[in-house]
């Protein structure tokens, strides 16, 4: 199925954050002012970046050997060449993206170059206030670590300053808990929680207890079940 | 003998496929409370929008009624989730699968609930049967949401699969009873 849209409104740190979760293969295509690019993800990690005057040259190659041999990059190579166009890629800001699951075959020495963990907690770092509002969007709001939220944070290279808001993270504090305990800035405080969200080293509390508004008996839920069965 | 309320909410951003899903299913014609659209960006989607709520009644028995409220899409009217959320039983939020600029909107309003009305929920991805339409995993990902929180394909004109995602709430409501 598609994953589309315009980068205005779904910016990199989003984006990365659905490929991460599947560890998704594939191409994300960026098209700008007729300048575009084609990101190759293996695992949910990025592997490479092209630069391609037209979409369509993309889904030409359906083998990553033949990518490398037309850009006349060797795989000793690779690092340097994503490193290099990485900072192009992340300065865009407007466009549309489109991700092509699956369609290009990697061989098993192909191997992630740097971690999208790291790259969502670079980017997450500079969101606006209005970007980080659209996550953090409530001070009620609580969150709890992930059962590997160690070993992502590793991969994520956290600041001193995101390491201490981490800490504050314990499925009991809000959001304007951490904000007062760390003594940190509103937005650092939710740009580090909008990157810890992306990276999966924290999730939404998962409650074991909700609220239900009626006094709900079992026998009247399942009158009220049969009742929709029988629409 | 008064009648008892039982009250789900279905919420969701603007053009999610609200008051359809309360249409599919009610046994009245659906209580609507709409306006004609005048603001640019929205015009362009529908002609008439919710602006307080729309009601839906299904009758349970002679004591109880299940009604289903749809609040209005649009954020400037978000005291009304406010007045909805009270009481409610359960809550459905819809979004427009292919509509990938109003999924902050739908975390915005799912963050307000569980911030202040932490009833069980459950999120149908409506629009399915349409071309872009983002798969509802990748929707749970971009709406933050775990595993515990059930998201489920959805074509609101489709009374059967509407029935499905009422079923579900319903099911998730049964393990807090």
């Amino acid at each position: 199925m598609a994953i589309a849209g315009d980068l205005r409104i779904f910016n990199f740190v989003d984006i990365f954050q659905i490929l991460r979760k599947d560890k998704k293969d594939g191409i994300l295509v960026i098209e700008r002012d007729g300048k575009n690019f084609a990101v190759y993800f293996k695992n949910g990690d990025i592997v490479y970046i092209r630069e391609v005057q037209k979409v369509f040259y993309v889904y030409l190659d359906v083998d990553f050997e033949v990518v490398l041999k037309k850009e006349n990059v060797s795989k000793d190579e690779m690092y340097n060449i994503l490193v290099a166009r990485l900072p192009h890629l992340l300065n865009i800001k407007e466009g549309k993206f489109s991700f092509t699951p699956g369609f290009i075959r990697y061989s098993p020495d192909i191997n992630p170059q740097i971690p999208i963990e790291k790259l969502i907690m670079y980017l997450s770092r500079q969101l606006t206030p209005e970007e980080v509002e659209r996550k953090i969007s409530d001070l009620n709001l609580v969150f709890e670590k992930s059962e590997n939220f160690e070993e992502i944070a590793k991969k994520a290279f956290l600041t001193d300053y995101e390491k201490k808001i981490l800490h504050l993270i314990d499925g009991k504090n809000k959001v304007a808990d951490i904000i007062y305990q760390s003594k940190m800035n509103d937005l650092i405080v939710k740009r580090a929680l909008y990157g810890f969200l992306a990276c999966g080293i924290i999730q939404r509390e998962k409650k074991k207890e909700r609220k239900i508004g009626f006094e709900l008996t079992k026998s009247l839920l399942n009158k009220i079940i049969s009742k929709i069965k029988g629409l | 003998m008064a009648e008892k309320k039982i009250k789900i909410v279905i919420s969701g951003p603007y053009a999610a496929g609200k008051t359809q899903f309360i249409n599919t299913i009610s046994e009245i014609e659906t209580v609507k409370t709409e306006a004609k659209t005048t603001k640019a960006g929205e015009k362009e989607k529908k002609d008439y929008t919710t602006v307080a709520m729309d009601f839906g009644r299904i009758k349970i028995d002679d004591e109880h009624t299940l009604y289903l409220f749809g609040t209005p899409g649009q954020s400037r009217f978000d005291f009304m989730w406010d007045i909805l959320g009270k009481g409610m039983v359960g809550l459905v939020v819809l979004v427009d699968s292919t509509d990938p600029a109003t999924f902050h909107e739908a975390r915005r309003i799912i963050n307000y609930f569980e911030a202040r009305y932490p009833a069980p929920f459950v999120v149908g991805c409506n629009k399915q049967d349409l071309k872009g339409a983002w798969s509802p995993e990748d929707i749970r990902t971009a709406l933050d949401l775990g595993d515990d929180i059930k998201v489920l394909p959805l074509v609101a004109t489709d009374k059967e699969n509407v029935k499905r995602v009422l079923l579900t709430l319903l099911d998730e409501i049964a393990k807090y009873i």
